[in-house]
């Protein structure tokens, strides 16, 4: 019999949170390898922040991302603020909550309407999904509005953020401009439980794993801005103790490292890992929405955390809604923070997954060295698990279909290079 | 200093705006400078300049209502490099072999096709491009495409004056 190998593979991407490739090789009807890398364009900033002062820390890296800049202000603030010894009062947390809220609304929505939902309703793209169901593709921009004008409240505009500093804010918002959002907000928060019904009733590919999930954890909150890191493997730390559990390896394939969790090896961060390790925190609403879906407390089919991302839009804007409720305006609306030489470390709960940094400072404030694990890298070596586990189950499927089912299983973790899969060539190889 | 540039959010309020540019490309991508640099001086020359970081969604609002919209991009057609292209999108999607880079799955095109789909799209949308060479991290700008900016530039304003009740002079 002639050796048959059928190889799937995709390009290289450009200007994306991380610069991914695909390569799927089947050899005689069997998996032979699958390859997911990503380039980390965030490695760079590391290099850039070194020199810098802890102060601009949040401004250079909201530029890592332009959907989630706020993920990244608030894990490189937490650092500073940690390594200055300062601690922030409970009104700017809950103001830090609060524009956190509209950053996940926004990442969320756009992922789970216009990019992920297609993939189950076979359409090619948003487009042409907007040409049959124009209601729900007005009612997802409209909730991604929504979420936006949280963001420009708070952060004084919605790209890259200004009013964002180590500390807390510059300026922050009375009550009567939060009391402003409120009417949309609850349009918001019904539109998303529509959102939870609609994707809810998907056809979802039978496939599950038993995940070692990773997420922040809070004290009686679903955590998001701050938290200890835990799993679902018993692991329960603080922040600055990650890199003692957390291993980063090089693989031969790829320039990005992979994250691995010691003794546990591959985990998952994101909205199936927070839900599972933080259901019982969700609001009444929330878990209402998520029974009717028909989720139980814990989700392992990667395909289904189209649902979960819906369900915590609805979390989003209801938990911004019940801050805004009992906003108290910070009074100022920053702590003073006075550096020291010595390390910080932060994380918070990027809509993709915990974002990870560490700082070292000088006795000046100047960042000596910087070190940022973003979301979308920690779940590279899952998404390669989950492409082995798809591939293996659909291997009689023709390599068009082939490429899809993995597409969609690379956009099941929401990584910026899963949007631009849409334009990459699939090329698929039999020798 | 680029962490100071675009500092402030947009002005609110004042008259409608009838005419924008949005202008694509990384600062730190060689030839993908077109777009950033063409930004700044048409800025410079009075014209909007709407932003949307990365998802050009965002962008539906903003373009939403106006007369003209003017796309500026590197492109790659195989064309010698500092190639000026223009391309007048009309009512029609815009062609694919002027594929606009884009960071995610909807891209500016897509985004003006959703637009059109949901009636919220700019009367007129003309692209201008220059052919591009070098789109490697940390490339410098071919000089040939830097030459091809004040082309560009102009060939922008030219497009916005024909539109009778621009506001962007």
């Amino acid at each position: 019999m002639t050796e048959t190998t059928r190889e799937i593979r995709t390009d290289y991407l450009a200007r994306v949170e991380g610069e991914g490739a695909m390569l799927v090789r089947v050899r005689d009807g069997a998996l032979e390898e699958v390859q997911f890398k990503i380039f980390e364009p965030p490695r760079f900033f590391e290099a850039l922040l070194r020199g810098r002062m802890f102060t601009e820390a949040p401004d250079i890296t909201a530029r890592i991302c332009g959907i989630c800049p706020i993920a990244y202000q608030a894990s490189s603030a937490q650092a500073m603020e940690q390594a200055c010894g300062a601690e922030l009062t409970e009104p700017i947390r809950l103001l830090r909550r609060l524009i956190y809220c509209g950053e996940w609304i926004e990442s969320h929505v756009l992922h789970v309407a216009m990019l992920h939902a297609p993939d189950f309703l076979g359409y090619d793209g948003a487009i042409e999904l907007a040409r049959d169901r124009r209601d729900l593709v007005e009612l997802a921009l409209r909730l991604k509005k929504a979420g936006n004008s949280l963001m420009r409240l708070v952060g004084g505009r919605e790209v890259h953020p200004i009013n964002f500093r180590v500390g807390g804010f510059y300026r922050a918002p009375t009550a009567a401009e939060l009391r402003a959002l409120v009417p949309e907000l609850e349009w918001a928060r019904d539109a998303a439980r529509e959102l939870v019904r609609w994707t809810a009733g998907f056809d979802f590919p039978d496939y599950e794993r038993d995940y070692a999930f990773v997420a922040l954890r809070q004290p009686g909150e679903y955590a998001i801005e701050c938290g200890r890191i835990v799993s679902s493997t018993g692991l329960d730390i603080a922040v600055d103790e990650y890199e003692r559990h957390f291993a980063e390896t090089h693989v031969e394939h790829s320039n990005a490292l992979h994250s691995t969790l010691e003794g546990v090896g591959a985990y998952l961060v994101g909205p199936l890992a927070r839900y599972a390790l933080n259901y019982e925190h969700l609001s009444d609403l929330a878990k209402e929405a998520a029974e009717e879906g028909g989720l139980g407390p814990v989700v392992r089919n990667p395909f289904q955390s189209i649902v979960v991302r819906a369900v915590e839009t609805l979390y989003a804007a209801d938990e911004a809604l019940r801050i805004i409720g009992s906003y108290e305006r910070p009074d100022p609306p920053a702590v003073e923070c006075v550096p020291r030489a010595g390390s910080g470390h932060g994380c918070t709960e990027a809509p993709r997954g915990i974002c990870w940094h560490r700082y070292e400072l000088d006795s000046e404030g100047a960042i000596l060295d910087a070190k940022i694990v973003p979301p979308t890298s920690q779940n590279q070596k899952t998404i390669e698990e989950d492409l082995e586990g798809v591939v293996s189950d659909s291997l009689e499927l023709p390599d068009e279909r082939l490429a899809h089912v993995c597409e969609q299983a690379i956009r099941n973790y929401d990584p910026c290079i899963s949007c631009a899969t849409h334009f990459l060539h699939l090329e698929v190889e039999r020798l | 200093m680029h962490l100071l540039r675009d500092a402030l959010p947009a002005p609110r309020g004042g008259a409608a705006l009838k005419s924008a540019a949005v202008c694509l490309g990384s600062p730190f991508r060689g030839d993908d400078a077109v777009g950033p640099e063409a930004a700044e001086r048409l800025r410079a020359a009075g014209v909007p300049v709407l932003d949307c970081a990365d998802e050009p969604t965002r962008l539906l609002d903003g373009w939403d209502g106006l007369d003209t919209l003017i796309v500026v991009d590197a492109v790659s057609t195989g064309a010698l490099a500092g190639t000026l292209h223009r391309v007048d999108a009309g009512s029609g999607p815009l062609p694919r072999d002027l594929r606009l880079a884009s960071t995610h799955a909807l891209g500016v095109a897509d985004a003006l096709e959703l637009g059109r789909t949901l009636g919220r799209a700019p009367r007129r949308v003309v692209v201008l491009g220059i052919e591009g060479k070098a789109f490697g991290m940390g490339d410098p700008m071919t000089p040939a495409v830097t030459q091809a900016l004040d082309a560009l530039v102009h060939a922008a304003l030219a497009e916005l004056a024909e539109e009778p009740c621009t506001s962007a002079r």
